[in-house]
């Protein structure tokens, strides 16, 4: 009887991601009406760009390959109770050092691919590694050292494209670097997902960092719930005093998971810059470790929800192209429905806790 | 000529600090009440949205100062009603703020002004004195009003109350929840000043540029204080107009002057911390004892 009950509020607590999306999609709906697109117009436009053919479905799950990394980067430090907001930065320089080992270091392929992985994990967490210093030994907060790195990365990766490492005339007038060596380059998956029956168009791209999301999802569950450190890191994240008295080294505990976040943010532009481009620019998609934070916080912080929210991000993006697309709703909804779902959620998963909170009370009355 | 310049850079300085020093002020009421707000950066990015659009749907940069501040407030109660009613973690509401304002901003110049990432050009303007918009000499005296309500006021007294011990607060019967609204209220407010000198002329997509997150590193510096916060607002402002002035002028690569402020922030962190202590409550949500 206990055990039924329990799960009565395992399955309340899993209400409020869901309650929180769906409210959202209501909002979305609304905002669509007031523009003068009918609701069912609106899902039609949506549905038609996310799941309409084999294709479309088959680009939100490759959508959500660097989205996953960056909620995975995200949500490791959440759970030691670490804000890095400057998931942003560390992939801007994870991927320029992953490029740099990829167009500089002549290696068989065999030992170019984890090469290039492990740069841009080093890249990403060195640049974690100031913000992560500042914050044990200065106390300053996270949320506003990253920021600043962040705006200093951009810079940084700006002036080095541009001067020492361009490779400019090569192939084109935009600042970039040289070509990254045949050898390091990201091929497909899809001819293995044909083996198996499933018929990705060559244009989607499901390619090796498909393989480096896994193996980093699976990595990060090992540590958090099979390591003696993922323990620490969890119970950092509960409560720093509880964490303290039980003898855990709280300040090394959070410069290392600050180190790991970064050195999974330094992943997320991989697919882009490999598998996409086959060069490094600045101009490579930003805003990715913003959505990390939403990923990470729609998933609950665990390596599976990471999965799902992310998957949902990637069809939320396509949605907003096709919103569109086909009708006069603008793609910027997107964000305002993603910052909507992160309040929504939060609030419902505040309101649950109080009414578990009563719900208990009134059992042990 | 040599004077002519210092004397641009002295006002062209206080112009471009201001919008930082504003919001520098609303950190302060907001964080003296106990709430952290890194939401800053959206509000100022609806605010000045909308007080290009209020100025020229209404003719009038009053008008159009008067919708900036009614947005701030509107955004500022979102992250109130998260925080304070339902007590959700202050930097995840200000994330989320801070996403959902990027959003407002280009789905409604999508709307407005057929474009995305700029609107169209507003001509309702505040004089321009010594070169420089006239408002920017707004901040001295609301500096000042600032100041007093904080220290020489009973509803000052109050809110730093709740921000340092909001259980005796409660004892001697002030409304905590409703000092805190309050305080994260004036910080919309203040996001709405600070759109009336950041370039009110035109609204273009990310434009404030991490200014709400300079403002909170000015608030620190500042200690909390309003003249602190200002003053320290002025510093980062100056340092960025000379790197705008003189930006071509240096012979070092553009892309390292343009890291300066960012740098600096860090720097008078690092020089900063351990010396200034936050209010005692800040950032923890008000639970009543039962």
């Amino acid at each position: 009887m206990a055990k039924i009950r329990i799960d009565k509020y395992r399955l309340l607590e899993l209400a409020a991601p869901i309650l929180g999306f769906l409210a959202s999609i209501v909002v979305l709906l609304i905002i669509a009406a007031l523009v003068g697109e009918p609701p069912g117009k609106a899902v039609a436009a949506i549905l038609r760009f996310t799941v309409g053919t084999g294709a479309r479905l088959a680009t939100v799950f490759s959508v959500a390959i660097p989205l996953f990394l960056a909620g995975l980067a995200v949500a490791i430090a959440f759970r030691a109770g670490v804000f890095n907001i400057g998931a942003e930065g560390q992939y801007f320089i994870g991927g320029l050092v992953g490029a740099l080992a990829g167009i500089y270091l002549p290696l068989p392929k065999a030992i170019h691919l984890p090469v290039v992985v492990l740069a841009a994990m080093a890249g990403g967490a060195l640049w974690a590694a100031i913000p992560a210093i500042l914050k044990v030994t200065k106390g300053i907060h996270e949320v506003i050292s990253t920021i600043m790195f962040n705006n200093i990365a951009f810079a940084l990766v700006n002036f080095l494209v541009n001067g020492p490492l361009s490779g400019r005339g090569e192939q084109s007038l935009e600042p970039q670097t040289h070509k990254i060596l045949p050898s390091a380059l990201f091929g497909k998956l899809n001819s293995a997902f044909r083996a198996i029956g499933l018929n990705i168009p060559e244009h989607v791209y499901m390619d090796y960092s498909l393989i480096v999301a896994i193996v980093m999802g699976i990595l990060v569950w090992f540590l958090l719930f099979r390591l003696r450190f993922g323990f620490e890191i969890r119970a950092v994240g509960v409560s720093l005093d509880v964490a303290k008295y039980s003898g855990i080294r709280v300040k090394q505990v959070q410069i290392g998971v600050f180190l790991i976040s970064g050195a999974l943010a330094g992943l997320i532009g991989l697919q882009e810059i490999f598998a996409i481009r086959g060069h490094y620019t600045f101009e490579i998609a930003s805003g990715l470790g913003f959505d990390g934070i939403a990923i990470a916080l729609i998933g609950r912080n665990s390596p599976v929800g990471v999965v799902f929210s992310a998957i949902l991000f990637a069809f939320l993006k396509q949605a907003g192209y096709g919103l569109q697309l086909y009708t006069s709703v603008p793609n910027a909804i997107i964000y305002v429905i993603t910052g909507l779902m992160i309040l929504f959620i939060v609030v419902i998963n505040e309101i649950v806790t109080r009414y578990i909170r009563a719900l208990r009370k009134k059992e042990a009355a | 000529m040599e004077l002519s310049i210092i004397v641009d850079f002295l006002f062209k300085g206080l112009e471009i600090s201001a919008p930082i020093a504003f919001a520098a002020l609303g950190a302060v009421f907001s964080e003296k009440s106990g709430v952290v707000n890194i939401a800053l950066e959206g509000f100022m990015a609806t605010t000045t949205f909308t007080i290009v659009w209020g100025s020229i749907a209404f003719q009038s940069i009053w008008m159009g100062l008067l919708v900036a501040i009614i947005t701030g407030v509107f955004m500022a109660l979102i992250h109130a009603v998260a925080t304070i009613t339902y007590k959700v973690d202050q930097i995840v509401s200000g994330v989320a703020i801070n996403i959902l304002a990027i959003g407002i901003g280009r789905f409604l110049s999508q709307r407005i002004f057929g474009q995305e990432t700029q609107s169209a050009l507003n001509s309702y303007l505040f004089p321009t004195v010594f070169g420089i918009n006239s408002f920017t000499f707004a901040l001295i005296p609301i500096t000042a009003v600032c100041w007093f309500a904080i220290y020489k006021t009973r509803f000052g007294l109050r809110l730093r109350t709740v921000g340092e011990n909001p259980e005796a607060a409660d004892t001697l019967g002030i409304n905590v929840y409703l000092m805190r609204y309050a305080g994260v209220i004036l910080s919309g407010v203040m996001c709405g000043l600070a759109a009336a000198v950041l370039y009110p002329s035109k609204w273009i997509n990310g434009m404030t540029a991490g200014r709400g997150f300079i403002a909170l590193a000015a608030m620190i510096f500042g200690r909390w204080h309003p003249v602190g916060a200002v003053l320290a607002a002025l510093l980062f402002g100056y340092a960025d107009t000379f790197r705008i002035m003189f930006e071509t002028k240096i012979p070092i690569p553009s892309q390292f002057v343009q890291m300066l402020p960012y740098v600096l922030a860090i720097v008078v962190l690092v020089g900063m911390m351990g010396k200034a202590k936050p209010p005692a409550a800040d950032g923890i949500p008000y639970e009543p004892g039962e």
